[in-house]
């Protein structure tokens, strides 16, 4: 990049499961708007700085509706100064907020930016209220409107993948996220949310209790005769998460805590009936950019829609799993779709500085058949 | 007493067993609140069984609310809120007076307790208290699933005040929709003193004559008006165990001499059966069980002899084919093991219940209501005596040497009950004169109308009725209340009958069930040699009928009770308002059979969703309930439930006693009559065409993957979808109500034209269950 783009700091809330878990009842407007809030707090950073305020949703309707982005600059107190823009890559939206920022920086658009994401499913379902697709689309193209179980299920097919293996990786992803909450891990990067006075500062889809025999006995999801179920796939999930995206300059000018330093980015479309390979081509792609390879990267968030996705990804990259998630995927610890993204790069950011790692990449799958990847380095 | 709570509004249920917590749903299901009280957590317990309980207790999830529970020592303080306390504790007369003996003190001044004891009289169970508990005490048995089983016994105390009497049978007539009869203070009251005699004939005679359980039931059931479980299969349901509870209960109460005493036996089989835990359905089997053993279900029966199970029998009994063409009297007399069967048992039992009037109720109508109520049976045993001929009765009685009772004595050569020349029943009293059955104020009954009337209007499928005060009653007379072009016709003429001499017009009929919908028979007969355009015009009649109540010159109330299914349920849904049984089971069910519903039901469940102020915005929402709820084929299991899922309005009221819901619905449809304007077409609605169908069927596909969903199923989804989603309609256009109607009979016509769905109809005349293909 001509202008060197640092991630400045990352917070996100804890992260719940839709329609039962404790945030079901907050608005996505205010959920975004506490954890913007608390980044700008905790990273000190100037609110008159802020450039705009990009904010990732994959429904944006309902309570995600109208210009959710510029709602929660309001919503959050920040200055009517600071702009506000509603992004949608589905499940890449909040990783894409951080691309804009970091291209609105080259063309000098802007020192400083909050690129964030939110995603209440339960109060906004996928597909939205009102799904109206296109007839000939749905009829010509069927993997334009394919349900991502279906588009995992034909991974598994393709990669062979049995379920036993998927259940085996849903287990390790379990186990990662339970260690690092129960280490305090988790805790750095979580914004308490107050639900009817009382505090959620911890991650509620977490499964410490999930087992090898728990996940054999349950049914496929998708497929009657299929290997995807509920505990190989990612739960639906409320929760919100926030980047704070700079110039170094302007970081280091505010004694702004850095995490990394943005080396490259890429997006990439692929086959839309197997959507979930789409981090291959889009990491290549990023790490090529880059000019390094796989065997550098120290650090590796790549996320987990389906345990099955993510192994083929795995596969296909020779991603090394011992360097991959370190705290747990999103099988474990939820995936709100518009959220994912600046979680999974700000975190992908914040361990390359825990771990003393030198590069980094942050991978997800998009649905309609896309990737989205972005390499970090050591600043 | 003076100031005696007209209106009870808090219960109170003590003792959270299947009885008792059945009450307290039951009380629930009215809308009134109570508090069930039961040791520790017992009464919690109770309540979360309740939830699930299937058959549903509760008539709708929310009804749970209204149930408080607690402990008995530590939360007694809540009966002084209780305007009525129902004792349905252990049938211990001892635990029951030292509950009572805690009551006097915790409950209110006017707070009436009554016991649900089965076997227990009332002046055993008062012994010990004050007068001014006793004054407030009575029995009221109840029967179970109180939910389902309507009779409740009710028994006052020589001391008990008339205002506390008529405040319970209030209560339990209204707002619970008990039959309540009044019952003496005699050991079993009325039902079971009858019922448990006639279970022990039943049994010694199958023993005695040598019959299988599967032969014995089937003459002591359907050919005798008494459900298909006869004794044995009664037995497994109500738990083989109670039996000898029931019986040591009777024998140390009732008088020396009763003829229930001579025919008490134990028999070793069933000994055995109680002690090995072969109690019936809720045990590891009964005199029937379900073997279910290598992945099979296997229907068994035991054998009497052997006591091993072997693979239930249809038993071909000559006597029960005599039966269906010569009644009741050609089962006895015929000259058969199973004829003599019938003798033996009934003989008996009808002498019996002969020999306890008035002993143990004022009447014979109040006899043959509590056996018609409690046991379910179509014909009371006076009613049943009357269908033999009382003289053949007596003639076969004295032929067995068996003392006649006076009062069967006192019936020879004219009968229990005698038609009068107003159209009335009189029953034979004890005083050897008739008297005319009264019909308590607000209930009104078809059944007695029709007697010694002339209909409007009849045909084959359907009768008009006068009920008086400018109100008609529609009646579907076909067999199994099925809907045909006939209905159709006569439909329209009785709302022109109507319009013309009358001020509103009911539809309601007192069949086991409103309707079950068309008569999908005449559909397969016509599909299989091709009459596509009969079909089509009888599709195109009934939507016509039904728009023609819709937008009728009077107002129409429907009043349905039981299923009210498909065509049944659609004309729920153009009525101008519905009147219905608080057990009414709707659903748009044509699914089921391959089809659409086809006579507006899919227009008029649109419209409502889209009337409704209250649904999520987008064009989407609507239709998708709408969907879900036809495709899903969704049956209400209550009239609440009904409501829920839109096939009843919000104004559409609810009756709980069945005997009120004509009285009911003729009042609704009177106070319609009032100022009353005919309908005007609604307002155009906006769906969104071809890309909700494919939204629609998008999540179809997902089902269908998931192994939810069939082939054929696809198929009908599709229909459904391409009616709901308003056709090649855009969402900018606005169509009308004739537009839906039209595409429910193209989608109609399309459908019925497929092989997959005459098999479905052929499947479920044959089995009354839909075939998944």
């Amino acid at each position: 990049m001509n202008t060197p783009v640092v991630i400045a700091a990352y917070a996100r809330s804890p992260f719940h499961v839709a329609e039962k878990g404790a945030l079901r009842k907050v608005r996505p407007d205010t959920l975004a708007a506490t954890v913007v809030k608390a980044l700008v707090e905790r990273s000190g950073v100037d609110p008159d700085a802020i450039e705009d305020l990009i904010l990732g949703c994959a429904f944006p309707e309902g309570e995600q509706g109208l210009n959710l982005a510029r709602l929660v600059v309001l919503l959050a107190g920040l200055p009517q100064s600071v702009a506000g823009v509603t992004m949608n890559r589905f499940c890449g939206s909040s990783m894409q907020a951080i691309h804009t920022a970091a291209g609105a920086i080259q063309m000098g658009a802007g020192e400083a930016f909050i690129c964030a994401g939110v995603e209440s499913m339960s109060r906004v379902p996928m597909m939205g209220f009102n799904p109206l697709p296109h007839p000939d689309l749905a009829a010509g193209v069927p993997g334009a409107y394919m349900t991502m179980g279906e588009t995992a299920e034909n991974l598994a097919r393709k990669y062979q993948i049995p379920r036993a293996e998927q259940e085996a990786f849903a287990l390790e992803s379990q186990a990662k996220a339970a260690t690092a909450r129960a280490e305090g891990r988790l805790a750095d990067e979580i914004v308490p949310i107050e639900v009817d006075g009382e505090t959620i500062d911890q991650d509620g889809c977490i499964r410490p209790d999930t087992s090898t025999e728990g996940l054999a006995g349950l049914k496929p999801a998708f497929f009657a005769d299929g290997t995807v179920t509920a505990g190989t796939s990612s739960p639906l999930t409320d929760g919100a998460a926030a980047a704070l995206v700079t110039t170094e300059a302007f970081a280091k000018s505010q004694g702004l805590p850095i995490l990394a330093r943005i080396r490259s980015v890429a997006v990439a479309g692929c086959d839309p009936t197997i959507m979930g390979i789409g981090p291959v081509a889009a990491s290549r792609k990023a790490l090529a950019r880059a000019g390094v390879g796989v065997a550098d990267l120290g650090i590796i968030e790549s996320n987990e829609a389906f345990a099955v996705q993510a192994m083929a990804v795995e596969r296909e990259m020779g991603f090394d799993r011992a360097r991959t998630n370190l705290d747990g995927g999103a099988i474990a610890l939820g995936h709100p779709l518009g959220a994912t993204g600046a979680r999974i790069t700000g975190k992908a950011a914040a361990l390359l500085k825990r771990e003393g790692k030198e590069l980094a990449l942050a991978t997800q799958c998009i649905g309609g058949g896309q990737g989205i990847a972005t390499v970090l380095e050591a600043a | 007493m003076t100031a005696m709570a007209e209106r009870i509004s808090r219960v109170a249920v003590i003792g959270a067993g299947v009885m008792g917590g059945g009450i307290a749903a039951q009380v629930a299901n009215a809308g009134i609140p109570v508090t069930l009280l039961d040791r520790g957590d017992l009464a919690a317990r109770a309540l979360e069984r309740l939830r699930k309980a299937d058959p549903a207790a509760l008539m709708s999830p929310r009804d749970a609310d209204l149930v408080t529970t607690g402990d008995v020592d530590a939360d007694l303080g809540l009966v002084a809120e209780a305007d009525w306390v129902i004792e349905a504790i252990v049938e211990d007369v001892a635990a029951k007076r030292a509950l009572y003996e805690r009551l006097e003190s915790a409950i209110g001044p006017e707070t009436i307790v009554s016991s649900n004891t089965s076997t227990i009289p009332l002046a055993m169970l008062t012994e010990g208290r004050g007068a001014g508990f006793r004054r407030r005490f009575c029995v009221t048995h109840f029967f179970n699933p109180p939910r389902y089983m309507r009779l409740m016994e009710l028994v006052a105390g020589p001391e008990t005040e008339p205002a506390v009497v008529k405040a319970v049978r209030e209560t339990a007539d209204r707002l619970l929709g008990t039959g309540f009869v009044d019952a003496h203070d005699t050991p079993g009251f009325i039902a079971n003193r009858i019922g448990t005699f006639w279970i022990q004939a039943g049994v010694n005679a199958a023993f005695g004559l040598g019959l299988s359980v599967e032969e014995a039931d089937a003459v002591m059931g359907r050919p005798l008006g008494i459900p298909k479980t006869g004794v044995f299969g009664l037995m497994d349901l109500v738990g083989i165990d109670l039996m000898p509870h029931v019986s040591a209960s009777l024998l140390a109460t009732l008088p020396e001499g009763d003829a229930y005493r001579a025919h008490y036996r134990e028999h070793a089989l069933i000994g055995r059966m109680i002690a090995d835990g072969f109690t019936g359905r809720k045990g590891k089997g009964g005199f029937y069980r379900l073997d279910r053993a290598g992945g099979r279900r296997e229907k068994q029966a035991i054998d009497l002899v052997t006591g091993e199970y072997h693979p239930a029998e249809r038993p071909s009994v000559a006597a029960v084919q005599a039966a269906n063409a010569g009644g009741p009297a050609a089962l006895i007399d015929h000259d058969s093991r199973a004829g003599r069967y019938a003798w033996a048992v009934l003989g008996p039992t009808l002498a019996y219940a002969a020999s306890l009037v008035p002993a143990i109720a004022d009447d014979v109508a109040a006899v043959d209501r509590a056996m018609r109520l409690g046991y379910n049976w179509t014909y009371g045993p006076f009613e049943l005596i009357d269908r033999i001929g009382v003289d053949r009765v007596i003639a076969r009685l004295e032929a067995d040497g068996a003392a006649l009772p006076p009062l069967l004595e006192a019936a020879r050569g004219r009968g229990f009950y005698r038609q009068e020349p107003d159209g009335g029943v009189a029953f034979l009293g004890s005083d050897g004169d008739y008297h005319a059955v009264a019909r308590p104020a607000g209930v009104l009954l078809l059944a007695d109308v029709k007697r010694g009337a002339k209909p409007l209007a009849r045909n084959a499928s359907a009768a008009l009725w006068d009920i008086g005060d400018g109100v008609t009653c529609f009646e579907f007379t076909s067999r199994m209340n099925t809907l045909d072009e006939q209905t159709m016709a006569l439909l329209a003429e009785a709302l022109a009958i109507t319009a013309s001499n009358h001020r509103a017009m009911v539809i309601y009929n007192e069949g086991e069930n409103f309707s079950v919908g068309a008569n999908l028979g005449y559909v397969l007969f016509a599909a299989n040699i091709g009459l596509w355009g009969q079909i089509e015009g009888a599709v195109k009649a009934g939507q016509d009928a039904y728009k023609a109540i819709k937008y009728a010159p009077i107002p129409v109330v429907a009043a349905p009770a039981g299923m009210a299914l498909g065509g049944g349920c659609e004309i729920l849904l153009h009525a101008h308002a519905v009147q219905a049984h608080a057990e009414t089971y709707c659903g748009l069910v044509e699914v089921g059979v391959g089809i659409v519903p086809a006579w507006g039901g899919c227009k008029e469940m649109l419209l409502r969703a889209f009337a409704d102020k209250r649904r999520p915005g987008g064009p989407m929402p609507a239709v998708n309930r709408v969907f879900e709820t036809i495709a899903l084929a969704k049956v209400a299991r209550s009239a609440k439930e009904a409501r829920a899922l839109g096939y009843l309005g919000r104004e559409d009221g609810i009756t709980m006693n069945r005997d009120r819901l004509l009285a009911d619905a003729k009042a609704r449809a009177l106070a319609l009559a009032e100022d009353f304007t005919p309908r005007q077409p609604p307002a155009p609605i906006r769906l969104p065409g071809p890309s909700a169908r494919t939204a629609l069927m998008l999540a179809v596909d997902g089902l269908a993957k998931r192994g939810l969903a069939t082939p054929h199923d696809r198929v009908v989804a599709d229909g459904l979808a391409t009616v709901l989603s308003g056709g090649d309609t855009d969402l900018t256009e606005a169509i009308g109500e004739d537009r839906i109607a039209g595409l429910e009979r193209q989608v109609f016509a399309t459908l019925v034209r497929r092989e997959e769905t005459l098999e479905r109809m052929e499947h479920m005349l044959e089995t009354g269950k839909p075939l998944r293909n």
